[in-house]
């Protein structure tokens, strides 16, 4: 088995609502992606992407859109996947086992702009819907607050600490250019804002916009020559946990975060008192706090005090989302966190920048799935 | 815009014909004597497939809720969504909603049975009300 770097990553244009193609948004990600690696799609011979609900382009598309001659390797990830991390543990896997040379990672995300969010479930309603539907229960925001209600009621989380997670994204999306939100926030703007399920407001949810992210991975050996550092990709796991049903998991003050973070760090020697930066999934504020206590860098039931008492700003204990996350950076459905996570271990992040940071750790998704990466700055 | 009603299948029938009948039915293991939620061919816990629909007290615990302040279909906001674990076995759990309660006063560890509750011709809704104990 061979090791496998991130050599390179780049961003489409990103709004809260673009006037182009989801093809045209995710082709200028991945041609950036290649130029930032100094790579042409001449060299690309593998491509990895989560379609999520259908709302994006194909492996295939971009192969003909970047004029590949041929693919090697390729996978479509539809399903219950955890976001944006999927392709990019997919395709760092197939370099790894040798299915392909240099692969290209993507995730676009286009707004159906055709219905708000819980408007699909008119008439009669089948499979597992048939059970939340006709009570009123219809979106993913409804489904983890409930979990975040839970985690309150066992552990003390209050909305204050949730608030301190959007003002700490917020101030980290203040120092991010790409960033769609980039005004600081106080915490008497958060108690302000609209509720949208409790204890959600429109501020504990992921923000969204259109645009696209993709990273370029090779063998580390070839990402050695390339113009810049490498990203080492250490390891990268995927979770679910004991029930495939939101409703029905035993124990809704912690997701399957816990079995992703436990299959991480059996793989490595690294722990995550070593990590100097995270980019968590934060689809909503208690998701992020929940994956900081899941993956053990805080202890169970803190994650509320550990963003209160600002461990998660640059300059803190833990510098946790320092593009913004999805809640200030975009819903780029963590594509964006695997992005900010190279960007800093490489050192480009600016006034934002976590100084030192040699391991980092990316994760994705909520409630019943997970993944998580860890990577590393290449010595 | 009314209500979602159930698109009952080959699995879930059963649930939904029972409420017609004012009884809950929850799929129960032969094998292994766990209770499934929602329904399948096979016993999450076991794997056995000797799974049979076997009427449950309809007592339970709320677990958790989430008040609602957007619009969704046929709820006027804010409204409660509830979920329920039976007491029956630790976090079976229905999503449902709670009768005669202000969506502000609803609260984790409250009791509830259900209540039998028409919404169409041929759909019986299992919602619950606060229970006396
Ligand atoms: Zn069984």
């Amino acid at each position: 088995m061979r090791d496998v770097a991130i050599a390179g990553a780049g961003y489409s244009e990103i709004a809260r609502a673009v006037d182009r193609s989801v093809g045209s948004l995710t082709l200028e990600a991945c041609r950036n992606a290649l130029s930032d690696a100094g790579l042409t799609s001449k060299d690309v011979d593998g491509i990895a992407t989560y379609p999520g609900g259908h709302d994006s382009v194909s492996s295939f598309y971009v192969a003909e859109g970047l004029g590949l001659p041929k693919l090697n390797w390729f996978e479509d990830l539809f399903g219950w996947m955890p976001a944006g991390i999927t392709p990019v543990i997919a395709a760092a896997e197939a370099v790894r086992a040798g299915h392909c040379e240099t692969a290209i990672a993507f995730r676009t995300v286009k707004r159906n702009r055709t219905r708000p969010p819980g408007q699909g479930f008119g008439g009669r309603v089948g499979g597992d819907a048939q059970f939340r539907a006709p009570f009123g229960d219809v979106m993913t925001s409804q489904w983890l607050a409930m979990w975040a209600r839970r985690h309150m009621h066992d552990f003390g989380t209050t909305e204050e600490h949730l608030g301190h997670i959007a003002i700490t994204f917020r101030e980290h999306a203040s120092m991010n250019p790409v960033a769609p939100l980039r005004d600081n926030i106080t915490i008497d703007d958060y108690f302000a804002s609209k509720i949208i399920t409790t204890p959600f407001r429109i501020l504990d949810c992921d923000f969204p916009v259109d645009g696209g992210g993709a990273v370029v991975i090779t063998t580390e050996e070839r990402a050695r020559d390339l113009p810049k550092s490498p990203v080492k990709y250490v390891a990268g796991v995927f979770a679910s946990g004991p029930r495939p049903d939101w409703e029905q998991w035993d124990d809704l003050t912690h997701m399957a975060s816990k079995y992703a973070a436990e299959a991480l760090w059996r793989r490595t020697d690294i722990t995550p008192q070593d990590v100097d930066v995270a980019e968590v999934y934060d689809g909503f504020s208690w998701t992020a706090l929940c994956w900081m206590e899941d993956m053990g860098f805080c202890a169970k039931g803190d994650g509320g005090p550990f963003f209160a008492r600002g461990d998660a700003r640059v300059g803190g204990k833990l510098p946790t989302n320092t593009h913004g996350g999805s809640m200030s950076g975009g819903r780029l459905h963590a594509i964006s966190h695997v992005i900010e996570c190279v960007q800093q271990l490489r050192g480009e992040c600016g006034a934002r920048q976590v100084h030192g940071a040699k391991t980092g750790v990316v994760t994705a998704g909520g409630g019943i799935m997970a993944g998580a990466a860890l990577l590393s700055r290449s010595e | 815009m009314d209500r979602p009603l159930p698109q009952p299948d080959q699995d879930t029938e059963f649930f939904w014909e029972g409420l017609r009948r004012r009884e809950l039915l929850i799929q129960h293991c032969d094998e292994c004597g766990h209770w499934i939620h929602y329904p399948k061919p096979a016993c999450p816990r076991c794997g056995g497939t000797r799974v049979k629909p076997k009427a449950v007290s309809g007592r339970g615990v709320v677990h958790t809720y989430t008040v609602t302040h957007n619009a969704v279909p046929g709820f006027e906001p804010p409204f409660a969504v509830v979920l329920v674990d039976l007491e029956e076995q630790k976090g079976l759990r229905l999503v449902s909603n709670l009768i005669g309660v202000p969506p502000g006063d609803v609260a984790i560890g409250t009791p509830v049975e259900v209540v039998f509750t028409d919404v169409a011709p041929d759909v019986v809704l299992p919602l619950f009300k606060v229970r006396e104990t």
